[in-house]
């Protein structure tokens, strides 16, 4: 049963200082998936990500959201940064990070209010850091700041949310609460796209994937796609993983 | 002169009261604005802009001939921006890094400034005289008007500030998702950064080029090390800044031979200094007194585990055992013990000593405690 | 040409050597605004070398003055430790505190110290063959001409005895380590010559300048080369030319003779900025045309290979509709690709011929691959015209 498609993308070519990083990419992803974009380093994954976005200009090609350019989508679309980009010695605290969330939707000028509020504290309660909602946020852990920035993904309750390398450098406990809850909006009927590093997890963690390799590589269910095949095209060498299915 | 006779003349002399109301506006507005610019790791960015509005109030001088304060605002505003996109064009456009960049922009501008000046100074032109001011800056030459502009200038930023305040703190602190969201980030971006010029450049005049930036920087930093809220840091860098302002003119105007700009420079590094040590959260004392009480806690628990370790081995927990094996173990000390003691998690009799229960217990639970909190 | 005038144009030119050679290293090490900080707070180890010695020229007043850029650094490093403020805040509140002692240490003593600001600021180049240097009552020059004299001779000792190890851990602090060479060592030697060579040189040219001749000197050249020691030699000769024309024109204008040095590498800088041959703006901008068409050119190709077997995916009106161009006219890449040989269009269907489908699968292998520059070589012998 296939669904309808949440993204689609078409003859993408993005280019830093005009060297392609990535290549005439061809990709519809389904409604309702959760995917991993994984890749060697410097495939463009994180490239994939935010040109999709409009945070980076494309040289050519076109990326519609359920239909419509992302500029006129951009409520149905959130968005989790690479941790490492910001800094996190910023004077603010837990909640606020989640609030700004928040922001999109309230568009210039107006201030988050009572409503705004409530949403960010039940998000910060589903990541389990509810406990920590005024401490300052680089007094918290790798893993807890990552959960902060999925907290601030949550509130904005979109119906497509892209996340940057969600676990790395976080610990086991956190990164079996993130995938719980990305199963559970998969399970809403949300669409999830992941760069992903650790190719051990992505049979456990995801169900649909994409091989990134400045080109597009293959993308389709996990259990059809990911195989030592794939591996090989993907990084190059001859790679075997042993998929547990 | 006393305090009180100071105060009372503040409120009776004219040219005191003008400049001592012009340093506070102006602390206040550079404390408000330069919380922006150090949260975008743009502090020196300041130095350089100080140093590129000089050619431009020399040239304002050169068309015009005659000592315009407001006319050679547009001037510094002219040359401070130029010199501001010059640096952004050169870090774009070639593989020069930001900080040759800046470098670059504030001597030549700078040499290209005193060129003129120098020029200026053998004209026979009556009127140039004030221009010099403009390195070190002459509060003494303030007047009401000047005052009245910053007066304006501050009131306009405050409103836009609070108008921006979502965006503006949200771009500091994560431009591409504010991208995502909708906002227009090169807006935001020239917004603060041109507010940010124009504080520097109503600053020239009073505090001078070459010290203008640290008014920009020493109310910010001093207030980060206070707060963790964004904008009980801003609040607090306008209070040190006018602070700074109102005491370095007080210092400067109660002694002979002192320019006021470098006594307000250095009454902010005192609030530098000050709260860099004193500050409850962040201040090198309380860190280092944490430091240290964490460091004596350790010893005191390796000890104890070590202990343990050997009381472990008997099935009587309280079993004595000599002190002389303890001495094979780094850490251990005759106080460490002492404080074991104290704790009652050991007994002394003499040369021996034995486990308590509680002190049994808290050692068992050592491990868990420390691998509990490694996982957090 | 008056001999004091052929004096003041040495002292510059040798001012300007001692100061590119530690100006090349500190714009290669990104640490050029250290040179800022070091210029403006060695004000006060000199009032307070003054004050004990009473000479502007004498030896101690040296050792004080760069023993305060030392500790200015020293100090900037140590506030970036605590991690209480960012790098670049710690240079920015250093050192105008320290300046600030300084002016206010000589405003206090006006009376005694024959320190005046304006020459902190700019120098006294002009009076510098005025203070003559007398040795058993023989007159041997200029005293400022013998201290600059010394100091370039120094560096230039350091230069020649250091020179591998300097550009190793310029170029790469991982590899000097493990050759057993201290970056700490490289570092603080370099911060204590920048001390030395500001010093001396703040005398006669002043604060601003000092920083002036550090780095636009060595940012020009750096526009120029990326070789180390053609980029020393480029700096040098930039520093020296600029000292004298800069003096020149000062003698023409009647002004600032540090002013007009200044002026001239701006100038100079400003020259080499747009005209550069690789790095110039206009240069840059060229190529970066001229690669947004050839990289549009590339996809273009790329996706008729990816399409070979749709018609409709290769119909000349599809490159307008479909492929969303931005900023590159579909019609001067078509012109490209096809002046090129690249394609053949047939009955507005576009087809790859051989050479295009040779050129794309090369393109795709060095760019999975990642070797970029190969690109270029490839473009070398498969374009007839570029774009």
């Amino acid at each position: 049963m296939e669904n309808k498609i949440a993204v689609q993308i078409d003859d993408l070519t993005v280019a830093y200082n005009y060297k392609p990083v990535l290549w005439d990419i061809d990709l519809a992803i389904p409604e309702g998936v959760l995917m991993a974009i994984v890749g060697p380093n410097g495939a463009g994954k994180s490239t994939l990500i935010k040109s999709i976005l409009d945070i980076i200009n494309p040289i050519a090609g076109s990326v519609q959201i359920y239909g419509k350019p992302y500029k006129k989508q951009r409520s149905l679309v959130a968005y989790v940064p690479q941790k490492g980009s910001v800094d996190w010695d910023f004077p603010t605290t837990a909640l606020d990070v989640v609030m700004m969330g928040t922001y999109g939707s309230l568009g210039w000028i107006k201030r988050p209010g009572q409503k705004e509020k409530k949403a960010s504290l039940e998000a910060l309660e589903k990541v389990g850091m509810l406990a920590f909602k005024n401490r300052q946020i680089s007094q918290l852990s790798g893993g807890q700041q990552q959960r902060i920035f999925l907290a601030r993904a949550l509130v904005q309750n979109a119906a497509i949310y892209f996340m940057d390398e969600p676990f790395q450098g976080v610990d086991a406990t956190t990164e079996k609460a993130i995938i719980n809850i990305l199963k559970e909006l998969r399970k809403a009927g949300k669409t999830v796209i992941v760069v992903h590093h650790d190719l051990q997890t992505v049979p456990e963690y995801f169900d649909w994937v994409t091989f990134l390799n400045v080109k597009k590589i293959a993308t389709g269910p996990v259990k059809d796609i990911f195989n030592d095949d794939n591996l090989t095209k993907t990084y190059g060498i001859n790679y075997k993983v042993s998929v547990q299915q | 002169m006393n305090l009180q006779e100071y105060i009372e003349l503040v409120f009776t002399d004219y040219t005191l009261r003008t400049i001592t109301l012009g340093t506070a506006v102006l602390g206040a507005i550079c404390g408000m604005l330069g919380s922006f610019a150090v949260l975008r790791k743009q502090s020196l960015l300041g130095d350089a802009i100080s140093h590129a509005a000089l050619p431009g109030i020399a040239i304002a001088f050169l068309i015009i001939g005659t000592k315009n304060s407001s006319i050679f605002l547009l001037g510094a505003l002219i040359s401070g921006l130029i010199g501001t996109f010059w640096i952004r064009g050169i870090t774009k456009n070639t593989h020069l890094k930001s900080d040759t960049a800046l470098g670059l922009i504030l001597s030549l501008f700078f040499g290209f400034g005193m060129l003129l000046l120098t020029y200026i100074q053998k004209m026979p032109n009556a009127n140039q005289a004030g221009l010099e001011s403009y390195l070190f800056g002459q509060a003494a030459t303030l007047l009401e008007s000047d005052v009245w502009l910053m007066v304006i200038v501050t009131s306009i930023s405050l409103v836009i500030l609070l108008l921006f305040w979502k965006e503006l703190k949200i771009l500091l602190f994560d431009a591409d998702y504010t991208k995502t969201l909708g906002f227009n980030t090169r807006f935001l971006d020239i917004l603060i950064t041109s507010f940010i010029v124009i504080a520097i450049v109503l600053g020239l005049q009073t505090v001078g080029v070459v010290l203008m930036s640290a008014m920009l920087l020493a109310p910010a930093a001093a207030a980060r090390q206070w707060t963790n809220s964004l904008s009980i840091m801003v609040i607090l860098a306008a209070i040190f800044g006018a602070l700074s302002g109102v005491v370095g003119t007080a210092i400067s105007a109660s002694h002979n031979n002192l320019s006021t700009g470098p006594v307000i420079v250095l009454v902010a590094g005192v609030f530098v200094l000050f709260s860099f040590i004193f500050s409850p959260g962040r201040g090198l004392l309380f860190r280092e007194i944490r430091f240290r009480k964490n460091r004596n806690d350790l010893q005191l628990h390796k000890t104890l585990s070590f202990m343990y370790n050997i009381a472990k081995t008997h099935e009587d927990i309280a079993h004595p055992h000599t002190i002389k094996i303890l001495n094979n173990f780094q850490g251990f000390t005759r106080k460490s013990l002492q404080k074991l003691e104290d704790k009652d998690y050991v007994t002394i009799q003499g040369n021996m000593w034995s486990m308590t229960k509680s002190g049994y217990h808290t050692a068992a639970n050592l491990y868990d405690q420390l691998t509990k909190e490694n996982n957090e | 040409m008056s001999n004091a005038q052929i004096e003041i144009q040495l002292i510059a030119s040798l001012v300007a050597i001692a100061c590119a050679i530690p100006g090349t290293f500190l714009v290669l090490r990104k640490m050029a605004l250290i040179t800022d900080a070091i210029s403006h707070s060695i004000l006060p180890g000199i009032v307070i070398g003054f004050f004990i010695t009473h000479d502007l020229s004498s030896p101690l007043l040296i050792i004080m003055a760069a023993a305060s850029g030392v500790l200015t650094v020293v100090l900037v490093e140590f506030i970036q430790k605590t991690g209480l403020v960012k790098e670049d805040t710690a240079i920015g509140l250093v050192f105008p505190a320290l300046f600030s002692i300084g002016i206010i240490l000589i405003a206090k003593n006006a009376n005694d110290v024959h320190l005046d600001i304006d020459a902190v600021l700019l120098g006294e180049l002009a009076f510098a063959p005025f203070d003559r240097l007398i040795l058993g009552g023989m007159d041997i020059g200029p005293k400022s001409l013998w201290i600059i004299g010394t100091i370039l001779l120094i560096t230039l000792g350091l230069l020649v005895t250091f020179f591998k190890e300097l550009k190793v851990s310029t170029f790469d602090a991982g590899l000097a380590s493990a050759l057993g060479l201290s970056p700490v060592v490289m570092h603080y030697g370099l911060m204590t010559v920048s001390s030395i060579t500001t010093v001396g040189a703040f005398d006669a040219v002043g604060a601003i300048l000092v920083i002036a001749l550090m780095i636009a000197p060595a940012a020009t050249a750096y526009l120029l080369t990326n070789d180390l020691k053609k980029m020393l030699l480029l700096a040098i000769l930039f520093g020296v030319g600029s000292a004298i024309s800069g003096y020149w024109v000062a003698h023409g204008l009647d002004a600032s003779i540090s002013g007009s040095m200044t002026t001239v590498l701006g100038l100079l800088f400003l020259l080499v900025y747009l005209f550069a041959p690789n790095k110039g703006l206009f240069s840059v901008l060229y190529r970066q045309k001229r690669q947004r068409i050839e990289v549009s050119l590339l996809t273009f190709l790329l996706h008729l290979g990816n399409h070979s077997d749709d018609e409709t995916e290769r119909h000349v009106k599809h490159l307008n509709e479909h492929i969303n161009w931005q900023k590159v006219k579909a019609r001067s890449v078509l012109d490209l690709a096809l002046k090129n040989n690249m394609i053949i269009i047939d009955n507005d269907i576009v087809f790859l011929t051989q050479k295009g489908k040779i050129f794309t699968s090369e393109a795709i292998d060095y760019i999975i691959t990642n070797k970029n520059s190969e690109i270029e070589n490839m473009k070398d012998r498969f374009f007839l015209f570029r774009g």
